[in-house]
């Protein structure tokens, strides 16, 4: 064996590949350095004065061939990011190559310089981490619309629970179309002034069966999250309009204090009525002991800043200083919230109700709800102990800026 | 001369068009109340032969109303229907019907025809 020279020690000595072939001498290899004999799992005595061809697959060589010669046509350095190469023991093996053009003065003739490096490691654990990534947003995909089943589900219960009211609410226009058939159906004498008013009382009567009827269907129809721009009197009104019959059995006082010129919030009207016929009627249910019960629903538009100021420490992470908000707050003169339970009320299940009279899935659901329009809901006792204090914080924009970690980690390793 | 009935119910355009039948089908006087805390002085005032009272309505529910007439030596004797909405049979009978006693209930939507029998009945 001859003894190497400094160059030939430090080629061996390289982390990446390195080789060079004679292209006025048929592309032979004339140097394979250590690298090179470890990546390509052949020997340099068996690989110098061979060509790809002699070396290689017929398609492999073919491509590094073409390769070769737009180096030397374009006489400049040429990237390869990737290359597959077939071995004897490894199998497939993924290379990252830079190719440039050396001209030998010393012979006259053309030379193509090679540097690979093995990324066959790296290309795995992408494939992997794109697999698990793919896994990732399946999961996430099903979890989502578990949340929505769940959504609906509670929904449904809170239709369940509404029904007895809603059949009262629509009984008592029937009851006044029935009456004035029966008037009418009697003969009408054209002078009878009653006749105007029975007509205008029977068409006012289905309105508002109509209204009601389908503010139900609307409240029960299953959709993905879809928001518009809604003005919050609105859907406080419909809301109401669902709730009637409890408020009226309860004999509770309503009171709206909206600030007036609102701005819009995104809301999906559905769900959102969701969320407010699930607050109102906990907040009925808490004032069944009170001898008045006085539910106040309160609206106003706010800087983030202020909020912040009058909750205290508090922090709410979904906002910035500074981002103008809703803030709607439904109180309630009722019983408040046990101190022990304060930690646990958007718990899935818990409830304070007994078997039978809630599942412990509204508030959790409505806080799901909630959050899906990246707003924030709270609970807390009154600070005059006088009963308990819902308070949705909604956004007046939407926030499109979604932060995705995934994507970015992959850029990271490709590079 | 005419029967007296009140109406107490806070469904405003319930009662003036159940007024109106009574009025044409029964020849009864009818008079209105759609306040129920007010129940109890308008009937004081009218002196009617029978009352025809809602169940659910806010401030007091027709039980509340119900009990308001019995204590009163002057009322206590004069008829009730109980009209209500509720489709829950269990609802009917531990609120207001339990203390109604004797009262009637008929459900709604009200039936004009069985209404103006029941009324003929207990004024006859």
């Amino acid at each position: 064996m001859h003894k190497q020279s400094l160059v030939e020690s430090v080629l061996d000595n390289l982390p990446v590949a390195v080789f060079v072939k004679d292209a006025t001498d048929g592309f032979k290899f004339i140097l394979w350095n250590k690298k090179q004999e470890e990546i390509t799992s052949l020997r340099a005595v068996k690989a110098l004065g061979n060509d790809d061809y002699d070396l290689f697959s017929q398609e492999s060589a073919d491509y590094f061939r073409s390769v070769d010669k737009a180096v030397l046509k374009r006489g400049k350095l040429l990237r390869v990011p990737e290359e597959i190469i077939d071995t004897k023991h490894r199998g497939e093996v993924h290379l990252r190559t830079v190719k440039l053009p050396v001209h030998d003065e010393r012979t006259g003739h053309d030379l193509v310089v090679g540097i690979s490096e093995d990324i066959t490691e790296k290309v795995q654990s992408l494939r992997q981490l794109e697999h698990l990534n793919k896994n990732l947003v399946e999961t996430n995909k099903e979890l989502a619309d578990t949340q929505m089943q769940l959504i609906q589900a509670e929904k449904l219960e809170s239709i369940g629970r509404l029904a007895a009211g809603v059949a009262h609410e629509v009984k008592n226009p029937l009851a006044m179309i029935l009456l004035g058939v029966d008037y009418l159906s009697q003969g009408i004498d054209p002078d009878d002034p009653n006749v105007d008013t029975i007509l205008t009382q029977m068409r006012e009567a289905v309105a508002r069966a109509d209204r009601i009827v389908r503010g139900l269907v609307d409240f029960s129809s299953q959709r993905a999250l879809s928001r518009e721009p809604v003005k919050l009197d609105l859907v406080i009104d419909e809301v109401l309009l669902l709730v009637r019959h409890e408020l009226t059995r309860t004999t509770t006082n309503v009171t709206i204090d909206i600030q007036d010129d609102l701005p819009h919030v995104f809301l999906d009207m559905s769900k959102f009525e969701q969320v407010m016929i699930n607050l109102v009627i906990n907040a009925v249910h808490a004032m069944h002991k009170s001898t008045k019960a006085e539910l106040l629903i309160r609206g106003r538009c706010e800087r983030m800043k202020d909020v912040i100021k009058n909750q205290g420490a508090r922090k709410f992470e979904v906002f910035r200083d500074g981002d103008q908000v809703v803030i709607l707050d439904i109180i309630d003169n009722g019983t408040g919230i046990e101190k022990g339970d304060v930690n646990r009320l958007f718990d899935p299940f818990f409830t304070t109700k007994a078997t039978g009279h809630g599942t412990g899935l509204g508030l959790s659901v409505a806080k799901k709800i909630v959050a899906l329009h990246g707003g924030n809901l709270t609970l807390e006792n009154r600070e005059d102990g006088k009963g308990a204090m819902a308070r949705l914080i909604l956004p007046t924009k939407i926030d499109t800026g979604k932060v995705s970690l995934v994507p970015n980690l992959l850029k990271e390793i490709d590079t | 001369m005419a029967k007296k009935v009140l109406l107490v119910d806070d469904e405003a355009g319930f009662t003036q068009l159940l007024k109106m039948n009574l009025e044409k089908s029964g020849g009864y006087e009818v008079m209105i109340e759609n306040d129920s805390t007010q129940a109890l002085a308008m009937a004081l005032s009218f002196e009617p032969d029978a009352i025809v009272l809602d169940v659910v309505m806010p401030g007091m529910d027709g039980g509340d109303v119900q009990a308001q007439l019995q204590q009163s030596p002057k009322l206590s004797g004069v008829p009730v229907v109980m009209l209500t909405a509720l489709v829950d049979s269990a609802e009917l009978s531990e609120g207001a019907v339990a203390q109604a006693g004797s009262t009637t209930v008929l459900p709604k939507p009200v039936d004009l025809s069985l209404l103006l029998r029941v009324l003929d009945d207990m004024l006859s």
